[in-house]
């Protein structure tokens, strides 16, 4: 099972991942262009900032089932087989909303969609670039990540990092004090800082 | 859904003044967005930036390092984070350092023009100022008249702005000892244009990549700021307007009348709000105010260019930085007049909510939306008569169901220019030194800087010039700092009581405040120039003293230029707000512990003014223990 996993700790908030995606579904796939086209693209995936500056890229995680599909009325969520993911078929699309009511993610978003002639909202959710895919390439927005917090690849070897980091957490522990995450000392002064600050 | 409720505890998370919290509830409900919003709106901020690894220079790029140690760890021409972060924290810095340098060439040429005969509503006003520059400077002042001193000054003042000199003559007032470690760093300033094209020079790709080599520039440009631009036009403004001395006014949004016509002066130089000021008492514009149905014209400042005014004027100040929009927000402001730095750009959005008219008169800073009156040395009392009449006429407009004042200003002292803190002592700084030895004050913190909606407004300041009094630290403060100072009532002789028992008694025997007002934030020279005469009393130099500087709520550029030189002049500071140089870890070790072993100072970062205040007063323990006092 192939998914964008996310890693929060090594998300900066720089919004890449945002422009990507908008960049990725416009008609037009340029940036110096997209910013001027009729519809205007917007990003599915959402940077949001929680406490302390925080941030969490939130996006669609093509459930299987997926509570969206599973109440849609007019069958307009549809299952794309080989790649597992979530795709909307957007002229069957009655903008009704219960997918966003059904999602546990809050991540579907309407708006008008180019592949529509009429400006009427739909649901323009993440599709997880299923063209990107079919080119044999990652989804826009972790291609577009720098930093790791969001990574294209075989959930069970992705998810393997994050266990192997648990171990050595375990391993080496020898109270509260113990810090074995690999974020380099600088970094994590800069963060303590914000979360500081948030509080001020 | 509309709830008052809400917008009063949002207004009390932004702001500590009640006065500020009452107009930022109104701005909520009246619908009006503020620099609170849009920090909101610009979350999250991208995190590449506030590290400082982003680079914009060249067309290559844009190009950013990967913090937590993968791939990319080079831009495109090779430069790695240090070079980056460095190479960012000089940009910044030079465009701080050529802010204050800038203005302060602006008063130099009104002097000019003023000695020349050719200014309009300008006089060379302190001629004991202007003889004791001329002496500096080798200008013979015997039988002279004071026009043709001033502008031989004004041209000499010209030339630290050139290349032909190669030094700065205000930098000579600098103690040999703290001189001499510039020396051995090859970081004397040369001269204050250059020093800031130069680092322009070194941050084009290809250029300068030493990280090291950088920051020494950033200093000797910071150097050039403080010892050269900034002093250059805090001495000028003197000579023009007159050298501060102790005086009342007050504080707070208050200050804006209910009956009369409300212009701010907003922005830095006293250039413009000096001549505005001066016209407001024309007997033809009071009595166009009163046909106008307004009780008469109330000119109250706002920043830097409020505190210019207060400190020579006792012209009342409307507030910080923060406030510029919430004196908008009243509803009650007929003009918002700006000259230049740390004016929203969105003022004239805001100003549409309402009937106030945003005025420009800086060829320098127009903005869309905003009416632009240019404002030269020549047309200067002509100008000021034009934009005062604008307000007045616009006083009819006002609407008093909208209008709120708050209640109460607040009273407070300025004027503590350097000249008037030595006087009071006697003409020499033995009696501050003899006080400082016996521990009846331990030492000095300055505190300056802006408002940054980061951080609870003038929490900051606030919370930490009251631990630092309370502590026997004699606190100094310019800029809106010392604004927010006066608006909580820190700067009158009766907050002594506030201070601990040694500064209370120093304060109480010479009738002082325990929070001194030195002026505008170019007027941290005042604080450099008192520094250097107490050092140069002793005979060491500034890094010695038990001296510390701190800005708990910065945001601005210039913020990076001044702290850069107090720390290159030997004095600690601590930043409230985190600069974006921690996508470094070399350039962050460099500012933070290695600049102590060479300049005796350097920086720290702590956003809780509680633990800044510990951090100071450690700093000021280890300088004393090395006085052996």
């Amino acid at each position: 099972m192939k998914t964008v996993f996310v890693r929060p700790e090594l998300c900066i908030g720089c919004r890449h991942c945002e422009v990507a995606c908008a960049v990725e579904h416009a008609e037009n796939k340029n940036i110096l262009s997209a910013v001027n086209e009729k519809k205007k693209s917007q990003p599915r995936i959402f940077v949001e900032t929680g406490p302390g500056y925080k941030t969490f890229p939130n996006r669609c995680r093509h459930c299987d089932p997926a509570p969206c599909m599973q109440v849609c009325p007019t069958g307009a969520l549809v299952r794309d087989i080989a790649t597992g993911s979530v795709g909307i078929a957007y002229p069957r699309c009655i903008g009704c909303a219960v997918c966003a009511m059904a999602c546990p993610f809050g991540i579907i978003r309407f708006g008008p969609v180019r592949q529509l002639d009429t400006d009427r909202e739909v649901n323009a959710k993440c599709d997880n670039c299923l063209e990107r895919q079919k080119d044999g390439m990652t989804p826009a927005c972790a291609w577009a990540c720098k930093t790791g917090a969001l990574e294209f690849g075989d959930a069970n070897d992705l998810v393997r990092t994050s266990r192997k980091d648990f171990t050595t957490r375990l391993v080496l522990s020898e109270g509260k004090g113990a810090e074995v995450t690999a974020l380099p000392a600088n970094i994590r002064a800069f963060k303590a800082i914000m979360e500081e600050l948030a509080g001020l | 859904m509309y709830d008052a409720t809400e917008s009063k505890k949002i207004a009390e998370a932004r702001a500590l003044d009640p006065t500020d919290q009452e107009i930022i509830a109104k701005a909520i409900d009246d619908g009006v967005e503020t620099a609170w919003d849009r920090l909101a709106d610009q979350q999250p901020q991208c995190g590449f930036g506030q590290l400082g690894v982003c680079c914009n220079r060249c067309a290559m790029g844009p190009c950013r390092i990967e913090p937590f140690g993968k791939k990319p760890v080079r831009g495109v021409c090779g430069a790695n984070a240090d070079t980056i972060v460095a190479r960012n924290l000089l940009d910044d810095l030079a465009t701080g350092a050529a802010a204050h340098s800038d203005h302060g060439r602006e008063v130099v040429e009104v002097m000019l023009e003023t000695a020349e005969g050719k200014s309009q509503g300008y006089q060379i006003t302190d001629e004991t100022k202007l003889a004791a520059l001329a002496a500096e400077y080798g200008i013979k002042t015997a039988e002279r008249k004071k026009e043709e001193i001033a502008k031989d000054l004004a041209l000499a003042f010209m030339e630290e702005y050139g290349t032909a000199k190669g030094k700065l003559q205000m930098a000579e007032r600098a103690p040999t000892k703290t001189k001499e470690v510039w020396k051995k760093l090859g970081i004397v300033p040369r001269g204050v244009d250059r020093e800031i094209v130069e680092g322009m020079h070194r941050v084009h790709m290809g250029v300068d990549a030493d990280y090291t080599n950088i920051l020494l520039h950033a200093m000797r440009t910071s150097l050039a700021d403080g010892w050269g631009g900034s002093m250059i036009a805090t001495d000028c403004s003197d000579v023009l307007f007159g050298t501060p001395v102790p005086i009342k006014t007050r504080a707070n949004l208050g200050v804006l009348s209910k009956d009369k016509v409300n212009i701010t002066l907003h922005g830095h130089n006293p250039i413009l709000s000096e001549m505005i000021v001066k016209a407001a008492s024309d007997p033809d514009l009071v009595k166009r105010a009163a046909e106008k149905g307004a009780k008469g014209i109330n000119c109250v400042g706002m920043c830097c260019t409020g505190n210019e005014l207060l400190m020579r004027r006792g012209v009342p100040i409307a507030g910080t930085f923060l406030d510029q929009e919430l004196a908008i927000a009243t509803g009650a402001l007929e003009a918002m007049v700006v000259d230049y730095q740390c004016i929203f750009p969105s003022l004239p959005q805001t100003a549409s909510c309402y009937h106030t008219k945003v005025v420009t008169t800086s060829v320098k800073t127009k903005i869309p939306g905003a009416i632009f009156k240019e404002f030269r040395p020549d047309n200067a009392y002509d100008t000021a008569k034009e934009i005062i009449s604008l307000a007045i006429d616009n006083y009819p407009n006002r609407n008093p169901d909208r209008v709120r004042i708050p209640a109460k200003p607040i009273d407070m002292m300025a004027g503590f220019s350097e000249e008037t803190i030595r006087k009071a002592l006697g003409g020499t700084y033995k009696p501050l030194i003899d006080a400082i030895v016996t521990g009846t004050i331990k030492g000095v913190v300055g505190i300056v800087g802006c408002n940054n909606p980061k951080i609870k407004q003038d929490y900051g300041h606030i919370t930490l010039a009251r631990a630092l009094i309370k502590r026997n630290i004699l606190v100094v403060e310019t800029g809106c700092a010392a604004i927010a100072s006066g608006k909580n009532g820190l700067l009158v002789p009766e907050a002594a009581d506030l201070a601990g028992d040694g500064l209370k008694s120093v304060c109480k025997a010479l009738g002082i405040p325990p929070v001194l007002h030195m002026g505008s934030c170019v007027d941290n020279s005042r604080i450099l120039v008192l520094a250097a005469n107490v050092a140069n009393e002793l005979g060491v130099g500034i890094g010695d003293l038990p001296v510390c500087g701190a800005a708990p709520e910065w945001y601005s550029q210039k913020a990076i230029s001044i702290g850069t030189y107090f720390v290159s002049s030997g004095v600690y500071v601590v930043l409230g707000i985190p600069p974006k140089i921690f996508g470094s870890a070399n350039v962050t070790t460099l500012l933070a512990a290695q600049l102590q072993g060479i300049t005796n100072a350097c920086f720290a970062v702590e956003p809780d003014p509680l633990k800044a205040a510990d951090l100071l007063e450690a700093e000021i323990n280890r300088k004393r223990t090395a006085l052996k006092i």
